[in-house]
């Protein structure tokens, strides 16, 4: 493998030995993990000029892609952080030591000994196939999963539909993607939107053509390897007039990610009458900030869903929305979030209405144990001189602990007297009368708490896959241990 | 010069002249008092006006919020005044008018020898200071009222003075009025309520203009309800379509005591309000109320908090908005649970009655929540009139407009139906009523 | 004497076509039910009747005295005569029975006519004690919180002091056990007058054992298939609407 022209001026590798790590951009050596590093591509830590030239060049990228990334790594330097309304926690991120690209093929090495025992039980009662636990685990720098991959890929050919990770698409189908590539969400929308669009690498583009109704949910999952799962992956879904589509990505084993910093960005399209289901389940390890920008447009009657789920991470933020640009578009989001201690899971919704008769619905439900803290921020927006538009949201929280916090931000806007928007939002605890009845009849205390937790989200827990939502049951079981008593 | 300009934009009519005149014209004020004022001068001259990444000003109109074309009225004689009495039975009246008491209904009989003070603040600071210093202006008020506040305090002139001894209870409201009066008249109004223990009594405040001039109206009212108290506090707003007006309110709510207040918002072309409970200490109850009827141009921004700081505390918040014409409105209200306030029951919601294609309804309900033995909630709609309602009416034979104003009428007796008086109720629901005729 | 006339009317909501083809007369002083099983139109047509906005008349007329109501709108046609009781009454919290009759009677009167207050009253407690209802109910805000017994009696209130000529009845009988609905029914009983024509349209046999008809028409997917005394109600009773059905199918 040759090495890229300006691969000499990087900056040098770290040092292996040192205890901090560099990878997750924080001083870990107190923590459990420790292992070797050996990169093919590595484009060093920090955040420069440089470092976008060379992504650029190891992805041998057309120039106007080159263009767009510098100018997005100019928004991104240009832009505070938004302290001004989100967390100062995000004051912490230390972008200098992280490393914001790394080649497909390679990964941090350690063996299964060296896994935490802890974390082996997880998979374990997850239920985990053994090879994913190893890849999981950052064992195996690779799963196997190309042939199921390459087998899906041809099914979905046949039917016109393009599924490819997001250098070979723009590579190769740039007459389909350029278009809307970084319109739905524009580099300047925020800061974290600048730097994916700077540095972004894996990630899946999808076209699914007029009128094809794609059976098989389409899922990331056959797309792991080190850039599909890597710190700032770019996804851009286009349905055609009347196409459907299901995506889903993630898993609900936790993600020992060896970055710190996540950051995504989703751009989905749906045209006349098109409909597109994207489906995230994310289970992050407690170190990671996950800044995550999502949004679709909804034409002429089409309909975008959002069915998220985020558990883990130190800090997420995520508001997926969608733009409902034409008459009797649909668009929703259902989310379901989990923090534990030292978590922050601060996610929404926005719906942007920009034609008649246009509806949207929002359902978060959030649950805070020990002193998780769970924020829901959304907007809703129904501007000038529409008319028949209508926007549901309702927001409940569940808090498990006597010191879990919850926090509800929703903003809207309404004109005219032609639409209706209703904004309800609760907070709870779990009854002690139904814990009470049920530990009655046999269950302990923890099973009690679990079963009225899934009880909490089952309406929305349905509305998953049945593997994720079996997952989904078991996961919080989990993190439901230790919660009482 | 830009930072000549720089300064102008950040004071407005409120230079260091006007603020030096306003000191040469105040006389036998405690130390303390001036220091505060002088110190407050100098905060509301350095902050910034509000920005558009201020979270606290959000949706607000900030070109709106121009400081400059204000004076310091000339003093006004009662006769001057547009005055219209108030219809309502009275323990006694104040009347202000630009800023200095001009008329005054005496206490009713023997409430004086109880010890109640119904007096003005300028009384009050000379002859019962510790009380005032330790009551007056000591309240936060909700983020993003700071420069303002600064300004009220800086250039307060005379307010309204109540104070309830322990157990005494009023048989009938006590009216305040503030006036203003003349072209570019800066009013600063302000009440102080004290209500000590097992004490009962209302207070109404009336914000009216004399005449259609243009108005400066920044005002305050601070109120604490001490052990046991109940304390309603009844506010009409009805300041000159031309008025910009900042009104901030900060309540406390100690053991046991239930503080109702009922904002009714009627005038002014940009009118901020923010309001703020403290729960203080078990059984605390506040119940805050607001009416708003916004037509042509009229903005109306509502900031509110409710913080509970104590176990087994509720407060309830309903705002409702009705929107005509090109009107705009903001309601932003956050509850706050304190980590021990345990047992808490808060709730809050807006209510937006959208009666124009032009109008425009903002609402921010957010909550901040950090104990799990709780019940919160808060909920937002915007919308028409229910057709459903409508034909019901109109099956019934009522013409589709008579219907509307019923229906319309309806959706503020919601609010209204919650004061304890009759005469209140009649005399707030009459100013709904006049705003509609014109 | 008056007549209310649905002339092979036809009714649709949105596009759907719900009411085919109806005609029926009534006239002052006849109490006529309709019945028919669920989804077949009842509501509807008492619904388009009386002109709300989401109901399509496609084709057809309604006269009453001869003069048509269908460019009328809802509060025309109830000043002229006609009353809807709605199967699920509005509720309108804020808004009191007593303000909210004192309109619709005020808006009967003539321009410039100012009502008489103590008239009003007294005629209002008048029907409350005719009806057992107790005085305090006026201050109540329509149907707001009422039960299901409670939100049935004020519209038959409603009726009393509006003094319809032609009233529709929608499933009056729903929702009331068997005490409310006798107090409803011996309501309208007492209501019932030679200038009176009503409409009833119910379910079940149940109402009319209460309130007997004077005629009883069946309502099958959008037109009145068959028409009688009040036997046929019974008859309909013991039979089932699966006997309607099928002599449908033979037929």
């Amino acid at each position: 493998m040759s090495l890229p022209p300006d691969a000499a001026t990087l900056p040098p590798p770290l040092d292996a030995a040192s205890p901090a790590n560099p990878v997750m951009g924080i001083d870990q050596a107190a923590g459990n993990f420790s292992y070797k590093m050996d990169y093919e591509f590595d484009a060093g830590t920090g955040l420069s000029e440089k470092t976008v030239r060379y992504i650029s060049a190891v992805k041998k990228e057309a120039p106007w892609i080159l263009e767009f990334r510098l100018n997005a790594l100019q928004q991104f330097l240009a832009k505070p952080l938004p302290t001004h309304w989100a967390t100062p926690d995000l004051a912490n991120i230390n972008f200098d030591k992280i490393r914001y690209y790394l080649a497909s093929g390679q990964k941090p090495k350690r063996t299964w000994d060296e896994v935490p025992d802890d974390i082996k039980r997880t998979f374990e009662r997850l239920g985990i196939p053994e090879q994913e636990r190893r890849f999981l685990a950052g064992v195996e720098a690779q799963f196997d999963s190309e042939a199921a991959y390459s087998n899906i890929k041809d099914v979905v050919a046949k039917q016109g539909v393009i599924f490819a990770n997001s250098t070979e698409a723009l590579r190769e189908h740039p007459e389909i993607f350029r278009k809307f590539f970084g319109k739905v969400i524009p580099t300047g929308d925020n800061k974290f939107s600048a730097l994916n669009s700077a540095v972004f690498s894996g990630g899946s583009f999808i076209y699914v053509p007029k009128g094809v109704k794609v059976s098989h949910p389409l899922q990331a999952y056959f797309r792991i390897n080190a850039e599909n799962f890597g710190q700032f992956e770019r996804t851009l879904i286009i349905a055609d007039e009347g196409s459907e589509l299901t995506y889903m990505e993630g898993c609900t084993a936790p993600k020992f990610s060896t970055s710190t910093l996540h950051s995504a960005v989703v751009e989905l399209v749906a045209l006349k009458g098109a409909k597109i289901q994207y489906i995230t389940v994310q289970n992050w390890a407690n170190n990671v900030f996950n800044l995550v920008t999502k949004r679709g447009v909804a034409h002429e009657e089409a309909e975008i869903k959002w069915i998220d789920c985020n558990i883990g991470s130190r800090l997420t933020m995520k508001y997926p929305g969608v733009v409902l640009k034409g008459r009797k578009a649909r668009g929703e989001v259902i989310s379901i979030a989990l923090a534990n201690d030292g978590q922050h899971q601060d996610t929404g919704a926005k719906m942007i209405h920009a034609a008649d008769e246009t509806t949207s619905n929002i359902v978060a439900k959030s649950i805070s144990v020990g002193q998780g803290r769970s924020t829901y921020r959304g907007v809703v927006h129904i501007p000038k001189h529409l008319k028949g538009c209508k926007n549901n949201t309702e927001c409940d929280a569940l808090l498990i602990n006597t010191n879990s916090r919850t926090d509800t931000y929703p903003a809207i806007t309404v004109r005219g007297d032609a639409n209706s928007v209703q904004h309800e939002a609760s907070v709870s605890k779990v009854s002690e009368e139904q814990i009470f009845y049920m530990q009655q009849r046999g269950l302990t205390e923890g099973q009690a708490m679990s079963l009225s937790v899934n009880g909490f989200v089952n309406d929305l827990a349905s509305q998953f896959p049945m593997e994720y939502s079996v997952e989904l049951k078991r996961l919080i079981d989990l993190e439901m241990e230790g919660s009482v008593g | 010069m830009s930072s000549l300009t720089e300064t102008n934009r950040l004071v407005g009519s409120f230079t260091p002249e006007f603020f030096a005149a306003h000191l040469a014209s105040v006389s036998h004020l405690p130390g303390w008092w001036l220091d505060r004022k002088r110190a407050a001068y100098e905060q509301f001259a350095s902050l910034p006006l509000p920005r558009r990444t201020d979270e606290s000003w959000r949706f607000a109109t900030l070109a709106g919020l121009r400081l400059d074309g204000y004076c310091r009225p000339a003093p006004v004689a009662r006769a001057d005044l547009a005055h219209a009495p108030v219809e309502l039975a009275q323990s006694g009246q104040l009347l202000f008018a630009n800023n200095r008491l001009v008329a005054r209904e005496n206490l009713a009989a023997g409430l004086a020898e109880r010890g109640v003070i119904f007096d003005t603040l300028h009384h009050a600071l000379q002859h019962h200071g510790d009380l005032v210093q330790a009551h007056l202006l000591a309240q936060p008020v909700p983020p993003g009222a700071e420069k303002f506040t600064a300004l009220h305090t800086a250039l307060l002139d005379d307010g309204a003075f109540l104070y309830l001894p322990r157990g005494v209870d009023l048989p009938a409201p006590l009216v305040v009025l503030h006036y203003a009066h003349g072209a570019g008249a800066a009013v600063f109004p302000h009440t102080l309520v004290i209500a000590e223990q097992d004490t009962r009594a209302t207070l109404v405040d009336c914000f009216r203009s004399s005449g259609a001039d243009r108005h400066f109206a920044c005002g305050r009212n601070d109120l604490h309800a001490g052990h046991g108290a109940q304390l309603t506090y009844a506010a009409a707003q009805t300041w000159s379509r031309e008025t910009l007006s900042f009104q901030s309110n900060a309540t406390v709510v100690r053991r046991d005591a239930r503080v109702q207040s009922l904002n009714l918002h009627l005038g002014g072309r940009q009118s901020r309000h923010e309001s703020h409970s403290q729960l203080q200490a078990p059984g605390a109850q506040s119940e805050m109320l607001a009416l708003t009827v916004a037509h042509g141009q009229q903005e109306f921004d509502q900031r509110t908090l409710q913080t509970h700081q104590a176990p087994h505390t509720s407060s309830n918040l309903l705002y409702k908005n009705a929107l005509l014409d090109q009107a705009k409105t903001i309601f932003s209200g956050l509850i706050v649970v304190d980590a021990d306030a345990q047992k808490t029951d808060a709730y809050q919601s807006n209510r937006n009655l959208m009666l124009s294609d032009d109008a425009e309804a903002n609402s921010l309900p957010g909550l901040e929540i950090q104990a799990n033995d709780v019940r919160c909630s808060h909920g937002a709609t915007s919308s028409r009139i229910d057709p459903e309602q409508e034909f019901y009416l109109q099956a019934r034979g009522i013409r589709k407009g008579d219907a509307d104003e019923l229906l319309t009428f309806g959706f503020f007796e919601e609010v209204l139906s919650q004061l304890a008086s009759e005469a209140l109720h009649d005399s707030f629901r009459d100013l709904i009523k006049a705003k509609f005729r014109k | 004497m008056s007549l209310l006339e649905i002339k092979d009317l036809h009714v649709a909501i949105g596009e759907k076509p719900i009411v085919k083809g109806l005609t029926l007369t009534v006239r002052s002083g006849e109490v006529h039910a309709i019945m028919g099983p669920n989804g077949t139109g009842k509501s509807t047509l008492a619904k388009a009747v009386a002109g709300h906005p989401s109901y399509t008349i496609t084709s057809g007329d309604v006269l009453l005295d001869g003069r048509s109501l269908l460019a009328m709108q809802p509060d025309e046609r109830a000043r002229a005569g006609l009353f809807l009781a709605f199967q699920y009454p509005s509720e309108i919290p804020g808004v009191s029975i007593a303000n909210f009759l004192r309109a619709a009677v005020q808006a009967r009167l003539g321009e410039g006519e100012e009502l008489d207050a103590s008239g009003y009253y007294r005629r209002l407690y008048a029907k409350m004690d005719l009806l057992q209802i107790d005085r305090k109910f006026t201050s109540r805000a329509i149907n707001d919180g009422f039960s299901g017994g409670e939100k049935k009696r004020c519209e038959i209130l409603q009726m009393a002091m509006l003094e319809p000529r032609f009233a529709l009845m929608d499933e009056t009988d729903s929702g009331l056990d068997i005490d409310a609905l006798r107090i409803v029914a011996d309501g309208v009983n007492a209501l019932r007058r030679t200038d009176l024509g009503v409409l009833m349209i119910t379910h079940y046999q149940r109402l009319l054992s209460y309130i007997v008809p004077d005629h009883v028409h069946v309502m099958w997917d959008g037109r009145i298939v068959k028409s009688g005394d009040k036997s046929l109600a019974l008859e309909l009773e013991a039979k089932g609407y699966d006997w309607v059905k099928n002599e449908l199918v033979s037929a």
